[in-house]
């Protein structure tokens, strides 16, 4: 009986210890939240009021436990603030494993610094940044914010996954609003509807999800809002510092802009008499606007200031008439105005720059202010052409990956309409080269190689071209190139400035040992400058699809003078891949002393299921091989003394 | 030989310069600067500095004491667009307890040749802009406007200071080439400064005259009347000028490039009469005294810290010898304090709220530690080191400011250790590379003195071992068996950390040049952070029958690379310590082969004094290969002169590292 009444009593303080046990303590978390995780959203509550058309309220609450140390860049609390959105209170607290409070945050300990983007001049940006700095994990922080925003014209969306290695416990999200005001919401990976309750005159909308595995994003992943849920709201009518306007539709949003920058096209007039002489004596309007885009490259530069409702409005045409500088809004409406003055109409054009895939992404249906850059759009009677403003050395009519194949919005009077920006594929992303050269005696390699880089093949080059002077080019020529000891001997780059732009690249190298000579034997891997470097991973299972965006074409000629007395002893067979993701096709021939090789590579763009995994991984690891493959030629018994 | 230029003396050599030298008065800009489009200093710069030009005086002000003031003038010629970002201008100002700089006076101009005639855009007073980056820190902000190719810009402004400490230094040498770089310093008799001289560069002119100036004191003090001083002082005018300076460009293998740019600083060493003499700039033993009692620095160390009685009965329990408890607080600084900042000197916090709030910067951490050792009864003193990315400290000058980083050195058990336990995994008694950077100094109250943190007195030592064979069923199958050297032991378990040791594991299977496939490596010594990693694993080669096989013996071992890949060197290479590998293979010959032909094995010496050597010695006997490849280097540092041998000697390891075996089929 006795021991029995031990038992009782035992069980009876675990169901204390249990009941006064923090919530936060990390032995809750459940254990499918834990795989691939550096971080667990224990808890999520974000709430959004509309005041008003012009003033909406933030209010948001997280607990996130950090499991070790690769999550430590999210425990820090930063929150940006500018003159359309202040904070107003920061709270916080730090529980250890056990979910026992260490610490809470003290105001003295949020910094406010300074929030300038780097690619400003200035911009009104600052930023409240707080961390607890600590470091026994896991650990658990909890934050609480309540900002407001002086304006309805864009809110927070919701991601509860927002990055990768992050699993979910619970999160929620909800929209308040006065029982007649209409807010739009665009969901991804929601199946079900929001909870709306109306009480006293006002609308809560509320989404919730619970237990979000992490994710680890594999190689060629469809896009983040693919793979994880997602909540963007949208405005109908909007204030935004005095300026009102309506969302519904793209017509009605484009309205909105155009009003932001109306009566904004006045040229000085030393400006307005360039512009006359500029176009004088040229009959095409094609001609004029090249001329005219030169001229506003030639005279300006991009400069970032956004201050305010400038953030969202031009500065006048005059003011970058006068001091020669603008950011991408100022620039394209300057552009727009000089065509204007030649009688030539344009478009401002809103877009979502941007190099990576989830850039190319614009939820069509769902009009937002979903853009981060200005270019301009001029229509001409066969082809359209479109203006990036805020390059000084771009060919007129060329986006590239900054912001070529994808949808933009073009803004006049009548409002906002959705097209296409050119689009640049296999055709147009091509990178020929033909290399020819001699090996000498020890193996070294005196070679010419010429090289013809099209469209985005063309980009990051051009940007180098265009920012570094040629001794710094020399300088990264002579570092990345992958080969082991080479010197450049001597290189030229002539730009073929068009709608296609196109750099031809002259480069003479002495590649010192290129070919190992062993004994008799002389082994060449002659594929000198295009080897892939992609293997897929196979061991994990794939679960997602592959999404490639970006084609191109590279064709490599190689042709190598060996030295005499040399025969051919082994050489890869001819490689010839034919498949639905690209083609590949690499052979070499050995012709008296002259070794050929050619190889060509397609990179289609498509979306494959998972189910391909293996088959793609094949086709990458045959690639990389053959890029790999040597030639060993072997001295004739002949030559031999 | 690093060739640091220093001198404490004020060289009064005075010589005069030629009428020719020019004269960069303000906005005074000729059609024929505007037209030039290159400079025979670089003819493919983007920009090329025409005139910058610094001053630096004194003068008496209205809080009862002096001011620096500063001015700067600058013109730039900009040529190409890619140099626009040259005509964007930022000024930072400090301000800190009663004291602030001001910018008192700034303009700025922009010159284009528009139909021969010279066009001027000046800068309007609203386009300058503040930006507050915190509670110190301030910067005025703002962009030339109309620049275009072809533009000189050129701007002055005037900076007055209350920190007489922040005499401000001048870099000769930068970003851009620059054909006239000259710093003037206007310094009275009454205050001392050491000069500090770095770079390779003769001035042009070097000169020192001597004046006399009168200099007026306000002193409003507050409740009582305001007090006036006026007094005479001899002036000397320093002026310093380099011609034609070339851009200075970051090779790899440098600690820090500012160690090798032409530059000058200042540091306030005594007041002198009229003012009340004081020494300013101490000796050693002065500043290390200083130091115990600074309670920005050491003064918690002697103290009695009873507020760590409870916490280290805790974190030393069980512990005996002075070893054992050395271990623990180290571990447990190490498992518990994060640090937030790796470039530190002085404390901002108390050592018991760096404990409590279980965070500090390298320097809170170590001196914590040290008190921590101390109280433990374990001797134990800090160590200030400048960092390789702080740049070179000059061990003659008692200069606090040049150092950026403490340690701590404990004897424990007769044997002295340095601890830094400010990187969770680091060893101990190791100390990140970054610290092999000269002159230390230990700072304690009886006997403190300098310790020499050399490059080369660090060896990275790395043996391979792999061993091939024929198994019983005719496979050919592989044993590997490694000991890393301690600080790539060192980055590996930073890497398993941040991305798993899955995606390591994944790296070193690509890194064979053969098809294998690999078994499940074993990591010795992963978490004894003092020791070097241990990987060992068997592996089995894929073969498809082929008639001949071609197979480098190096495995994935083969340096495949050049780390010398620029074709020449102007300053100095610095490596990060001196290293030895050594890679040992014996290979079986497979069933039904074969050699045809063996690499010739080489010898080769860096010099003649055989500070760098490379073998690869290879022998065959009954069918079985033998490899021995070393590659040894040292010394960490070499001259430029030296630069062409390093380069060729690595080229032949690339080239003798990435030769075949050749096994041929019996027929």
């Amino acid at each position: 009986m006795r021991l029995f009444f031990i038992f009782a009593t035992t069980l009876c303080l675990n169901l204390i210890a249990q009941a006064g046990e923090s919530p936060y303590a990390v032995k809750f978390i459940p254990e499918h939240l834990l795989k691939n995780a550096n971080i667990v959203k224990r808890a999520e509550d974000i709430q959004i009021e509309v005041v008003n058309s012009g003033e909406s309220l933030l209010h948001y609450k997280y607990v996130l436990t950090i499991l070790n140390e690769n999550g430590d860049r999210h425990a820090t609390l930063t929150e940006w603030y500018d003159k359309l959105h202040e904070v107003r209170s920061i709270e916080g607290n730090l529980y250890d494993a056990s979910g026992q409070l260490l610490k809470k945050v003290k105001n003295k300990d949020v910094m406010d610094l300074s929030g300038v983007d780097n690619s400003s001049l200035m911009d009104d940006n600052r930023v409240k940044v707080h961390s607890f700095y600590y470091k026994a994990y896991p650990y658990t922080i909890e934050y609480e914010v309540t900002t407001r925003f002086n304006h309805t014209f864009y809110f927070p969306k919701w991601i509860p996954q927002e990055y990768e290695q992050l699993s979910v416990e619970n999160s929620s999200f909800t929209v308040i609003t006065p029982a007649d005001y209409k807010i739009r919401y665009k969901s991804f990976n929601y199946k079900e509807e929001p909870v709306v309750v109306t009480e006293k005159n006002k609308k809560k909308t509320t989404w919730q999800v619970k237990g979000i595995p992490a994710i680890k994003s594999p190689f060629a992943a469809p896009m983040w809002n693919e793979i994880t849920p997602a909540i963007y709201l949208a405005p109908t009518d909007f204030e935004v510092e005095g300026y009102k306007g309506n969302m519904n539709s793209w017509l009605e949003f484009g309205k909105f802009i155009y009003s932001l920058k109306k009566d904004r096209d006045q040229l000085p007039d030393e400006v307005n008499q360039k512009v006359q002489q500029i176009t004088a004596g040229i009959s095409s309007n094609k001609e004029k606007v090249k001329a005219l885009y030169q001229f506003m490259q030639q005279s300006t530069r991009y400069i970032s200031i956004q201050l305010g409702i400038g953030g969202w409005q031009p500065f006048d045409a005059s003011f970058v008439g006068k001091k020669g500088y603008g950011d991408c809004k100022a620039l394209s409406n300057y552009m727009y105005s000089l065509l204007k003055a030649a009688g030539i109409p344009s478009y401002y054009t809103l877009i979502n720059a941007g190099d990576d895939s989830d850039d190319k992404y614009l939820m069509d249906a769902f009009p937002s202010n979903q853009f981060n850059h200005v270019i301009l759009c001029v229509p001409l009677q066969k082809d359209t052409m479109w203006l990036e403003c805020t390059s000084q050395s771009k060919s007129a009519g060329y986006m590239g990956g900054f912001t070529g194949n994808r949808k933009a919005l073009l803004i006049d009077e009548k409002g906002g309409i959705l097209v296409e920006t050119p689009r640049y594929g296999i055709k147009e992303n091509t990178q020929i080269r033909a290399i020819k050269g001699i090996i000498d005696a020890e193996g070294n390699f005196t070679t010419k190689i010429n090289t013809s880089f099209k469209a985005q093949q063309q980009d990051d080059l051009h940007e180098m071209l265009a920012y570094l002077s040629k001794d710094k080019v020399k300088k990264v020529l002579n570092e990345e190139l992958n080969l082991s000891t080479y010197d450049i001997v001597d290189f030229k780059y002539q730009e073929k400035k068009d709608e296609l732009p196109q750099i031809d690249e002259q480069l003479d190298l002495f590649v010192s040992k290129f070919a190992t000579i062993s004994g008799k034997r002389l082994f060449i891997s002659p594929n000198l400058l295009n080897k892939s470097t992609t293997r897929l991973n196979t061991e994990e299972e794939r679960t997602l699809d592959f999404v490639f965006g970006y084609e191109y074409k590279d064709v490599d000629t190689i042709e190598i003078e060996v030295p005499q007395g040399y025969e051919l002893e082994a050489a890869p067979q001819p490689v010839a891949l034919k498949t639905k993701f690209g083609s590949y096709s690499s052979s070499i021939k050995l012709n008296g002393n002259k070794l050929y090789y050619i190889r060509t590579r397609e990179q289609y763009s498509g979306r494959f299921p998972s189910k391909d995994a293996a088959e793609l991984a094949n086709y990458y690891e045959a690639i990389y091989k053959a890029d790999r493959s040597k030639v060993v030629l072997v001295k004739n018994s002949t030559s031999t003394p | 030989m690093r060739i640091i230029l220093t001198s404490l003396l004020l060289c009064l050599s005075i010589f005069s310069f030629s009428q020719k030298d020019p004269v960069f008065k303000f906005g005074k800009i000729n059609v024929e600067d505007l037209q030039k489009t290159a400079y025979a200093i670089d003819s493919s710069a983007n920009a090329v500095v025409i005139a910058d030009i610094g001053k630096s005086s004194i003068e008496g002000n209205n809080k009862g004491w002096f001011s620096l003031i500063y001015t700067r003038q600058r013109r730039v010629h900009i040529l190409k667009k890619g140099a626009y970002s040259y005509a964007d201008i930022e000024i930072p100002l400090y301000k800190s307890g009663g004291g602030e700089e001001e910018l008192s006076s700034i303009k700025a101009v922009t010159y284009n040749l528009e139909n021969g005639k010279i066009v001027e855009s000046k800068l309007e007073k609203s386009s300058i802009f503040t930006d507050k980056l915190d509670k110190n820190y301030t910067l005025k902000k703002f962009t030339f406007p109309n620049v275009k190719e072809g533009s000189i810009i050129e701007y002055e402004y005037t900076i007055k200071s209350d920190f007489l400490t922040f005499l401000r230094s001048w870099e000769f040498q930068g970003k851009l080439p620059r054909l006239w770089s000259e710093y003037n310093l206007a310094l009275p008799n009454f205050l001392g400064y050491v000069f500090l001289k770095k770079g390779y560069l003769p001035y042009y002119i070097e000169t020192a005259k001597e004046r006399n100036s009168m200099f007026h004191i306000v002193d409003d003090g507050g409740a009582h009347a305001s007090e006036r001083y006026t007094f005479s002082s001899g002036v000397v005018d320093h002026r310093w000028v380099i011609k034609d300076v070339a851009e200075l460009k970051e090779e790899s293998y440098t600690s820090t490039i500012d160690n090798h740019i032409a530059s000058i600083e200042f540091q306030l060493s005594e007041f002198r009469q009229p003012l009340t003499p004081k020494q300013i700039m101490k000796t050693w033993p002065d500043v290390i005294k200083e130091l115990m009692t600074d309670e920005d620095f050491g003064k918690s160390l002697t103290a009695a810290n009873n507020w760590l009685a409870d916490e280290m009965k805790a974190i030393i329990s069980g512990a005996t010898t002075e070893l054992e408890k050395a271990r623990k607080i180290y571990n447990y600084l190490k498992e518990n304090i994060i640090c937030t900042d790796h470039s530190a000197l002085y404390t901002k916090q108390t050592l018991k709220n760096v404990f409590k709030n279980k965070k500090g910067s390298v320097s809170e951490i170590n001196l914590l530690l040290t008190a921590m050792l101390r109280y433990a009864g374990i001797q134990a003193n800090p160590i200030m080191l400048s960092t390789r990315e702080n740049g070179y400290a000059y061990a003659m000058y008692p200069l606090i400011r040049q150092y950026n980083y403490v340690v701590c050195e404990a004897e424990i058990e007769g044997k002295k250790v340095n601890l830094d336990a400010s990187y969770s995994r680091l060893g101990f008694g190791k100390l990140p590379i970054d610290c092999y950077n000269g002159t230390g100094r230990l700072v304690n109250e009886l006997t403190p003195y300098a310790i020499e943190f050399s490059a080369d007195s660090l060896k990275e030592s790395k043996l391979t071992s792999i061993i091939l064979t024929n198994d019983e069923k005719g496979n050919w199958v592989g044993g590997m068996n490694q000991t890393l050297g301690y600080y790539e032991s060192y980055n590996i378990r930073e890497k398993i950390k941040s991305k798993g040791i899955e995606e390591l594991v994944k790296d070193m299977r690509k890194s064979y040049s053969q098809d294998i496939v690999m078994e499940t490596p074993v990591f010795d010594s992963l978490e004894k952070y003092e020791n070097p990693i241990g990987i060992r694993y068997s592996f089995k080669v894929n073969s498809n029958d082929e008639d001949i096989i071609y197979f480098n013996p190096m495995f994935a071992e083969a340096t495949r690379e050049n780390p010398f890949k620029s074709a020449d060197r102007i300053y100095p290479v610095e490596m990060p310590y001196t290293f030895d590998e050594v890679i040992v293979v014996t290979i079986e010959t497979p069933k039904g082969y074969l050699i045809d032909e063996l690499p010739k094995p080489v010898r080769v010496k860096l010099n003649e004094a055989g500070e760098g050597m490379f073998e690869y010695l290879l022998s065959e006997s009954q069918g079985t290969v033998s490899l021995r490849s070393r590659i040894k280097i040292s010394r960490a540092n070499f001259n430029p002169e030296e630069y062409d041998l390093l380069r060729e000697f690595f080229n032949l390891i690339v080239s003798k590292q990435s030769e075949q075996i050749v096994f041929k089929k019996k027929k």
